[in-house]
């Protein structure tokens, strides 16, 4: 297939060097976009001192993978990232860009599309293919609303919301070719420099990956009570998670917000204690198979959503919660 | 040192769903009985500003800048009843929200400060509740010629430059940059504190200029670049609630925990 005007997909990389699963989940809508577009797929990998990422990323069945393998691209930096990037596009001339929604693409797609003189369109959960034209699915109106927009310009630049699609299989062999790009990028002209830099340790089990997760709202009061939502959630070996106020208020880190601008979530089982239940975070988490809500507004959104519920002071009822969950389950907490 | 807040009014995005309801004619949302209020991340980028002014005292300006169709005045008084000095609002059928794509916006908010003239520094929020999109605030960097911090949770002005703590995946960093600059609030810089019954009374006597397009040379907005085409009401997930009662809250814990096994959810 011709090598121009390919759907591209922007690849990221975890800090162990494994690729992200919502680049994945993008291999598989970039098939579909470019089923509808009659066009390949390729990746874009922009890191340094790659190691065993660029070969695995052969397997997934895109057509090739591009690597940009510099110094200055070895932690996501605007300046460089976006340079890269943009002298890649120049090589590749896509058609279509597909990035995951994290928060490197929340800062590049936007530079990127300015730079390309070109419309994004992010936080997409799809699209639809009519007589030829085709039209991006999205979210407005914090969830309460959803959107088609068609792109007047190209290439066509999404971010895709994640959880949306299936992650890409992998396959045995390494179908892809791989093919190294050189770029020019010069550190001295940097003009936001990074004075420091601080990687938090992961502590227990991820909010992403996580079977289970308890996730505490503005109603658990303050940081005691959310010392209260993290103990339930060690001893059900879940991850914590947080709506919006308890992050703003600094009650919970960034990192344990689920919703619409945070994580989104489909664990086994969710416990939402204190959560009023607005449309930003229900757009989080209404993926999870089981929805528990305790909270003391009977009219409380979340009870809509939930398939458990009490209503109650979760001050008063988590700690008996608790206590049972401890006995049901023996010492040991869930095998 | 002058700072700029670019703040936008949408409908309350923690109304219930059929508040939002969708006009297929004319592909808007009409909200119905939900009240305007400041977009959530624009009241970050405020707080933002404010905590500057917290400590770098008086001398710090804080002009509020707004785009709309039509602009309650009585939102922004908020935003000025907390710490802003003057606003600046511009009015016209051309900046009607929903009308203009991310770049449109970005460029009339470009024409606006261009207009203002002197700053030092420019806040924005990550993304308006409404339109979701997140991206006008780097848009308004490039089209200004502005270094763009994004996804901000503590600003402070350093001399000549901006130093900002930003959230990356698995952490946070620190950067510095050289004003004039943009800086993208997120959510983790805080909520806007609470305005006094005094600054409430007082923000009535702040200083508000209106403009209209014409005043700042956009009476014809850019080609949208992604066209909105229809409006739809998303599929909600309904659950079938079971509520767990119990002679005290005490037994509805236990009982939940014990319906929950029985059930073989946990």
């Amino acid at each position: 297939m011709d090598p121009d005007n390919s759907v591209l997909i922007f690849v990221e990389l975890g800090p162990d060097g494994s690729i992200l699963p919502v680049s994945l989940e993008c291999v598989t809508a970039a098939r579909k976009l470019a089923e509808a577009l009659g066009c390949g797929v390729e990746g874009l990998v922009l890191g340094s001192s790659f190691g065993e990422a660029t070969q695995e990323l052969s397997r997934f069945g895109l057509e090739r993978v591009y690597v940009v393998d510099h110094p200055l691209l070895d932690i996501y930096h605007p300046e460089p990232s976006c340079a890269a990037f943009l002298q890649a596009c120049e090589v590749v001339k896509p058609r279509a860009i597909l990035m995951g929604e994290t928060l490197t693409s929340v800062d590049l797609a936007p530079r990127v599309a300015f730079a390309l003189s070109t419309g994004l369109i992010t936080d997409c959960v799809g699209f639809e293919v009519d007589e030829g034209d085709i039209y991006f699915v999205k979210p407005v109106y914090s969830s309460n609303v959803m959107a088609t927009y068609a792109f007047a310009t190209e290439p066509y630049l999404v971010t895709m919301r994640s959880r949306v699609e299936d992650p890409a299989e992998r396959r045995d062999e390494a179908g892809a070719e791989v093919i190294g790009l050189e770029v020019e990028l010069d550190a001295s002209a940097l003009e936001t420099v990074v004075i420091e830099r601080t990687l938090e340790e992961e502590e227990g089990p991820r909010l992403t990956s996580s079977d289970i997760i308890v996730s505490g709202g503005r109603g658990v009061g303050g940081i005691e009570g959310f010392e209260q939502v993290a103990e339930l959630a060690a001893l059900l070996n879940g991850a914590v998670g947080a709506s919006r106020p308890p992050v703003d208020l600094g009650w919970a880190p960034p990192k344990a917000q689920v919703g619409q601008t945070g994580e989104k979530v489909g664990p086994s089982v969710y416990i939402a204690v204190g959560i009023s239940g607005a449309t930003q975070h229900i757009a989080g988490m209404s993926a999870s198979r089981t929805i528990v809500a305790i909270n003391k507004d009977s009219k409380a959104n979340i009870f809509k959503v939930a398939d458990y519920g009490v209503v109650g002071k979760h001050e008063e009822v988590l700690p008996a919660f608790h206590e049972a969950m401890k006995e049901v389950l023996g010492k040991g907490g869930v095998e | 040192m002058k700072i700029i807040v670019c703040m936008k009014q949408v409908p309350d995005p923690e109304g219930p769903q059929d508040c939002f309801a969708i006009n297929p004619e004319t592909v808007r949302v009409e909200p119905r009985g939900i009240p305007p209020v400041l977009s959530l991340f624009d009241e970050n980028a405020l707080e933002a500003a404010l905590q500057i002014k917290d400590d770098h005292g008086e001398d710090v300006k804080i002009t509020l800048v707004t785009l709309g169709g039509r602009v309650s005045n009585a939102v922004l008084q908020k935003a000025l009843a907390v710490g802003a000095d003057d606003l600046v609002k511009v009015e016209g059928e051309a900046l009607e929200s929903g009308g203009l794509d991310s770049y449109g916006t970005a460029s009339a908010l470009a024409a606006t400060i261009r207009r203002i003239g002197e700053y030092d520094l420019i806040l924005a929020g990550r993304q308006a509740a409404d339109w979701n999109a997140g991206q006008v605030g780097i848009f308004l960097a490039g089209l200004l010629g502005h270094p763009a911090v994004t996804l901000a949770k503590k600003v402070d002005v350093q001399g000549e430059h901006v130093v900002v703590e930003r959230l990356i995946p698995n952490g946070h960093e620190t950067v510095r940059t050289k004003l004039p600059a943009v800086v993208i609030a997120s959510n983790e810089v805080g909520e806007m504190r609470y305005p006094t019954m005094i600054q409430r009374r007082q923000a009535k006597k702040k200083p508000v200029t209106a403009w209209g397009t014409s005043d700042i040379g956009f009476e014809v907005a850019p080609q949208n670049r992604v066209v909105l085409k229809r409006l739809f009401a998303p599929e909600m997930r309904k659950g079938q609630c079971h509520l767990i009662d119990g002679e005290s809250p005490d037994e509805a814990g236990r009982s939940l925990a014990q319906r929950l096994r029985n059930d073989g959810i946990l």
